[in-house]
């Protein structure tokens, strides 16, 4: 290698010998090369992930007259990135006028925390029936949970809206009347109750991996001390568990505030009538189409709950994401 | 009368919940706690499953009262499968002379594309993330964030970067030769933004599955193979690799069957014409049965979207039996 970068000696200029004095540098020690390269790449990496949410907040910021000429240059210099043509924070604001954003984000958050509290629950009933007692069909019980999530969206969809709009004759009380299904469209409980179902078997496995393994010891303890069965679960397993019940709380709230097809079906789009912030987007994107400023100032501002989550609860949301690819 | 007082409360007591749930045998008692859960499951999974199945054997009913008409056996399917149904469908179910206007080849090109394209940023984001570096944790937050985003704003994000009077998206599409000028109106544009939005949100998905593979390597074969003389490729090549094939056939597995449910996606970059520019199979379902009131026609589709995605699966599966039955 010395004598690689050893041979042309004499005869350079200045500009040669430095380059030559770097390429020397680098071939000794190669890893200082490997670095900066490493460092290029995560960030421009991160940069590239991150851009799409830097382009919202330019189109945001920037004024509704502006919008049709952003420029990839400011003060007449070229830049790498489009910048604002103007200031209007205002857009944040009247983002809440024009359609009400609020009502949508509310309907999202509290569909998502109700839907949360039931799935733990009854996840948590389930969890510890899989993971700390032995009886006959565990196995086949536990597939069976997991195979609803397999299935797509749509082959629940018909029948789900059927029932809530009131069309499902469920049974007749003789002489009395004939009882039909509820009509939940346009209520929190048409998406309540479908989401609890669809996005509990997720929970139930993170619980069931979980709760399996507090030792017994504990619970009869507790038991012993005078305990009931599932006073021994809320008082003992499920605080002993509580990182589990929060990975499984967040991973559940996340995949309900994203869920797009019930919640694009299941309601007539109305904040009135609890339609999530799916609606909230698309009622941007429909109705007010040339307000361009508005849909990005939307977007940024329905992404805060879930970035927010992000960043406490990043190392939740691994371990309960990669719980389930490990475990089979 | 102390005697009397004393049978009568352990008769209350025997008829109390609780006294009841604590003489259950383990297995009555696990099939007690399984039983909300069930009930949950049963109501808004399972019963849905078997009423579209029911729907998908009988007639269309769009003058008379009732959903469904009259009970025809497999010959929803058969039209479906033939072609017959076209006409009314919108799309065609299958035709190779238009891939990108028929549902079956748009779910199965754009799963193609998107989840190999995932599994290649994926993996290049894993072997960054387990590296030692600072700010790892930032960076681990900042390719999450994309994840978590709501699948309506994502959506949006991308509508705007493509929007030809808004964004630069087309534009620089332009410049590399691709694009027509009404990209939101042409299938294979279409088809290339929904693709690249998949990619921003999910690859972090397989990330953190192969990264958590990866974190499962023991360290010591890599000191082996440095004294072994191994070439860092060659490391890769026959460590790392073989290693993390079964985490990433789990990994596939998943991104597999969430990316053959695409709907919302389309629906929001192409807007409410998205689904009769690119008709994905999930696409094809909901505007047969909102849009015509063509209810069995709809269950017989979603069915048969459940066979296409068994049927992936079912190819996955046997890979993964090989895999692990075989020399890695």
């Amino acid at each position: 290698m010395a004598t690689v970068t050893g041979d042309d000696g004499d005869g350079d200029g200045d500009d040669g010998n430095a380059l030559e004095r770097s390429a020397r540098r680098a071939m000794e020690r190669p890893w200082t090369v490997y670095r900066a390269a490493f460092t290029f790449g995560v960030v421009a990496f991160v940069l590239i992930t991150l851009f799409p949410f830097y382009w919202l907040l330019v189109l945001a910021l920037t004024p509704l007259t502006n919008v049709n000429n952003i420029d990839f240059e400011a003060f007449g210099l070229p830049l790498p990135v489009p910048v604002p043509q103007g200031f209007n924070p205002a857009a944040f604001v009247e983002v809440f006028r024009l359609v009400p954003f609020h009502r949508f984000m509310f309907n999202s958050i509290f569909i998502g925390l109700v839907t949360t509290a039931i799935v733990l629950v009854i996840a948590s009933l389930a969890g510890y029936a899989f993971g700390r007692l032995e009886f006959r069909g565990r196995r086949v019980l536990m597939v069976l949970f997991l195979a609803i999530s397999y299935f797509p969206p749509v082959t629940f969809a018909i029948p789900i809206f059927r029932y809530f709009t009131g069309g499902v004759h469920l049974f007749t009380i003789p002489g009395v009347t004939a009882v039909y299904s509820p009509n939940w469209f346009n209520t929190p409980g048409a998406l309540i109750t479908p989401f609890s179902a669809l996005f509990m078997p997720l929970a139930i496995f993170i619980l069931t991996t979980f709760y399996s393994q507090i030792p017994d010891g504990l619970e009869d303890a507790a038991r012993i001390e005078g305990t009931t069965r599932i006073g021994a679960l809320f008082r003992v397993i499920v605080p002993l568990s509580a990182p589990g019940v929060a990975t499984a709380g967040v991973l559940t709230f996340i995949s309900i505030y994203n869920e797009f097809f019930f919640s694009f079906l299941l309601t007539d789009g109305q904040a009135q009538s609890w339609a999530p912030i799916v609606w909230g987007i698309l009622n941007y994107q429909g109705q007010y189409q040339q307000y361009y400023n508005l849909m990005a100032a939307a977007s940024l501002i329905g992404v805060i709950p879930v970035a927010v989550l992000v960043v406490l609860a990043q190392e939740k949301i691994v371990s309960g994401l990669t719980s389930g690819g490990l475990k089979e | 009368m102390a005697t009397e007082s004393e049978s009568s409360r352990s008769a209350t007591r025997r008829y109390s919940p609780t006294y009841w749930v604590e003489n259950m045998t383990d297995e009555q008692f696990a099939y007690f706690m399984l039983l909300p859960a069930f009930a949950l499951v049963g109501a808004f999974a399972l019963w849905p499953l078997w009423e579209t199945f029911q729907m998908s054997l009988h007639a269309d009913n769009l003058t008379g009262s009732g959903y469904v008409g009259e009970f025809v056996g497999i010959e929803n399917y058969v039209a479906i499968l033939t072609g017959e149904m076209t006409a009314l469908l919108g799309a065609p179910f299958f035709d190779l002379d238009q891939p990108l206007q028929s549902a079956l080849s748009v779910t199965l090109i754009y799963t193609a594309i998107s989840v190999t394209l995932e599994l290649i940023v994926g993996f290049g984001m894993a072997l960054i993330l387990d590296k030692e570096f600072y700010g790892r944790r930032w960076v681990r937050v900042a390719i999450l964030v994309p994840w978590a985003v709501p699948i309506a704003i994502q959506g949006m994000i991308f509508y705007l970067i493509f929007l030809p009077s808004v964004g630069f998206g087309t534009q620089a599409m332009h410049a590399i030769g691709l694009f027509s000028d009404t990209p939101f109106i042409n299938s294979a544009d279409l088809l290339i933004m929904v693709i690249i939005a998949d990619v921003w949100k999910t690859s972090a998905f397989i990330a953190l599955i192969v990264l958590a593979g990866l974190q499962s390597i023991d360290r010591e074969l890599y000191r082996v193979g440095r004294v072994a003389g191994a070439s860092a490729w060659q490391r890769f090549r026959y460590i790392t690799f073989p290693l993390v094939v079964p985490t990433l056939l789990v990994a596939l597995l998943f991104r597999t069957i969430q990316s053959m449910r695409i709907f919302g996606i389309i629906r929001t970059i192409g807007g409410s014409g998205g689904c009769s520019t690119l008709p994905s199979l999930s696409c094809l379902v909901v505007t047969t049965f909102q849009g015509s009131g063509r209810y069995a026609t709809a269950a017989a589709l979603a069915f048969i979207t459940a066979v296409v995605v068994a049927i992936v699966a079912g190819i996955y599966i046997v890979g993964f039996a090989d895999v692990e039955g075989g020399a890695i």
